[in-house]
């Protein structure tokens, strides 16, 4: 009993000396171990919004507002509150995710890093992240949703005749 | 502030601008927007929400935001300070019973916290009316030798022909720029 219950908190101790490591290589900018933990944060970022988890995060979000947006030039105040929860719900996920996937993430830490290492981020990557926060791309993807939801996702309209069959037509 | 939005700030040190137009309902504001745009100016109703167009001059991106300014959409301005570098302030220069509500309007967003940095420029609209009164008249109605807090301008315009609106623009884009980009 003695032994195990040792052995646990040795476990335990270790972690906690992990993490203080990792806390370092962080902090630490020119070393090329904080350039590979970096570069892991990003790869992981990637990950997270590539993920099922996150396009269900963003369909339940949609599903829930989408009745709100229509394909007006001019947008309704009632947008914006929507659109600032949406890149709130979003920075908590990518938060949460990494914080449970990396050990010692701090986003403090990561952000000051991610400043002084722009050019390191792979511009797909970037611009992905930009668009979360962009407001008419925002918009476009309710209206895109709204389309789809309603039988609209196609506009096939001009292309296509439509003609009733059975004994109705024949008049 | 979370990892998205400092992305967002980071990338709009790059060339981009925030510019937010504001005024009291029916001072032009969607007109001078539309007019910029190139989009017919003919027909415009009342703002109820915002419009945003994005516009290239000059090299740089102009994001601009206009906001309704009815008077019960008022408080829903400060929903769009943030980010914020160049405030305009739209005059219907024809409006004189409105211009004590204008001036107390103007000077309540100068005391607000987040628009601090940014640049003024104030479009004395609807030079084009007869009525109108000229800059000069609109810089002393609206006490605009007290501002000490923001950079300003006054620019007489008209959004109907188009008349010095580029002019405006140019004097906000410099300060700005003068303000943020030689700062790095």
């Amino acid at each position: 009993m003695e032994i195990q219950e040792q052995s646990v908190r040795s476990c335990a101790e270790n972690m906690v000396e992990m993490v203080d490591v990792d806390e370092e290589l962080f902090a630490v900018s020119s070393s090329s171990a904080a350039d590979s933990a970096f570069d892991a944060v990003i790869g992981c970022i990637e990950d997270i919004i590539m993920e099922e988890d996150f396009q269900h995060l963003q369909q339940s979000f949609m599903e829930k507002h989408y009745l709100e947006f229509d394909d007006s030039d001019e947008n309704k105040l009632s947008y914006t509150p929507i659109f600032n929860e949406y890149v709130d719900l979003l920075e908590k996920h990518l938060e949460q995710q990494l914080t449970e996937r990396i050990p010692g993430f701090n986003m403090n830490t990561f952000i000051e890093l991610l400043m002084h290492n722009k050019e390191e981020v792979p511009d797909d990557i970037y611009d992905m992240l930009l668009t979360f926060t962009d407001f008419m791309a925002f918009k476009e993807m309710f209206l895109e949703y709204r389309a789809a939801k309603e039988g609209r996702g196609l506009d096939l309209s001009q292309g296509l005749v439509v003609t009733s069959v059975g004994p109705a037509g024949s008049m | 502030m979370g990892l998205l939005t400092i992305l967002k700030k980071m990338k709009q040190k790059e060339r981009e601008m925030r510019l937010l137009m504001l005024g009291l309902d029916n001072a032009g504001k969607t007109t001078i927007l539309k007019k910029f745009n190139g989009e017919d100016v003919s027909t415009i109703s009342p703002t109820l929400g915002f419009n945003i167009k994005t516009l290239e001059h000059r090299g740089f991106k102009l994001n601009i935001w206009d906001v309704g300014g009815q008077k019960s959409l008022r408080s829903y301005w400060r929903n769009y300070f943030e980010s914020t570098d160049g405030l305009v302030w739209v005059v219907d220069s024809a409006d004189r019973l409105r211009l004590d509500d204008c001036r107390r309007e103007l000077g309540a967003l100068l005391l607000e916290e987040r628009l601090a940095g940014a640049t003024l420029l104030v479009f004395a609209n609807k030079q084009d009316l007869p009525g109108a009164l000229s800059k000069e008249a609109i810089r002393e109605a609206l006490a605009l030798d007290d501002i000490k807090s923001h950079h300003w301008c006054v620019i007489g315009c008209s959004a109907v022909t188009g008349e010095n609106l580029l002019a405006g623009v140019d004097w906000l884009l410099d300060d700005i720029a003068a303000r943020i980009f030689t700062a790095d």
